[in-house]
């Protein structure tokens, strides 16, 4: 077992650190072409469309519905902050209301 | 070197933009609080945890596995490497803007590096922001909601709402799903959403959620790789 709170909490932020600035570091090293910056630039998207599909995944109903909500209102509305604001309290009506 | 703008004025911008994203991670930060508080953590314990960490996923699986009794150093350093890999990802697509001013201040803005204020980020660079010190503004807010939920979470178990009854555990699947309507401009934009998407639920089928991020992120970034033309 662990005894020490301190050396605990020193390795689990030296992992933390570290996934944080490896990315980072190697890229420095690595001569950004113009291919490697079209995959770093598409990146985003993909990550983002992963973590919105899961949720949709995992969740039911109301999920399915406030995010698809989300990307009608961040089209229609033109502010995507806003618009997934308003996905949060959609879900959380809906949610409210036993769906 | 430092040829890019680092200042006040972009701090203050990137901190106002990141406001709501501060606010959800509040609310997230009191679901940590309260798990951690369950867990025996103090109220100090908790805070001092979510200061080193930074990271919601990550730290709920630590005091999972601190839980079971049996948790080694290793075992913990290796969840969290696992779970967090993705970051590896994420200051690898922020390198080639943030690399342009010194070391010293991208790697303390990195520090700041969320989920959240990393796609924020990467959709206003994609939109031409220029000053560098917007990631770290971002970062402020995020860092004093985390901070300060964990803390009101481990100390006020009892008397809080459940937060998923409030909607914030769909805040960041919610923030990704604004962020990727806005990102997509022209057909192209599409294949990485779509690539993307198929992989993290394969993925998360076959292996787990954290590996599905990851591998979403490495495929779409593949393809595009892939399809990319030099302009002729």
């Amino acid at each position: 077992m662990i005894d020490s709170f301190a050396i605990l909490l020193l390795v689990m932020a030296a992992a933390a650190f570290l996934c944080r600035v490896a990315g980072f570091t190697l890229m420095r090293l690595v001569p950004v072409s113009p291919r490697i910056e079209a995959a770093l630039r598409a990146t985003p998207l993909a990550v983002m469309a992963g973590i919105a599909v899961l949720a949709l995944q995992s969740g039911g109903l109301a999920e399915a519905l406030a995010l698809t909500a989300v990307v009608g209102l961040t089209v229609l509305i033109g502010s995507d902050v806003a618009a997934a604001l308003l996905g949060v309290v959609i879900v959380a009506a809906l949610r409210w209301a036993g769906l | 070197m430092s040829a890019a703008p680092f200042t006040w004025d972009g701090l203050r911008r990137g901190a106002r933009d990141g406001m709501p994203l501060g606010l959800s991670i509040f609310a997230y930060g009191l679901g940590f609080g309260l798990v951690a508080a369950q867990a025996g953590f103090s109220v100090a314990k908790a805070v001092a945890t979510s200061a080193a960490i930074y990271s919601g996923s990550a730290q709920l699986a630590a005091v999972n596995l601190l839980q079971t009794g049996s948790a080694t150093l290793w075992m913990l350093f290796a969840t969290i490497l696992v779970i967090n890999a993705r970051y590896i990802l994420f200051s690898a697509a922020l390198q080639p803007w943030l690399g342009q001013v010194s070391a010293p201040k991208a790697y303390a803005s990195l520090l700041l590096l969320g989920d959240a204020n990393w796609m924020m980020c990467m959709r206003r660079i994609r939109d031409g922001e220029q000053d560098r010190a917007y990631l770290a503004g971002t970062g402020v807010p995020m860092l004093v909601g985390w901070l300060s939920g964990t803390g009101l979470g481990a100390g006020a178990v009892s008397i809080l709402p459940e937060p998923q009854a409030l909607g914030f555990d769909l805040m960041l699947p919610a923030f990704a799903a604004a962020m990727t309507a806005a990102m997509v401009r022209v057909r192209a934009d599409l294949v990485p959403v779509v690539v993307g998407a198929g992989m993290a639920l394969v993925l998360s089928q076959e292996i787990g959620p954290a590996v599905a991020i990851i591998g979403a992120g490495l495929a779409g970034g593949a393809v595009a790789a892939l399809m990319f033309r030099a302009p002729a």
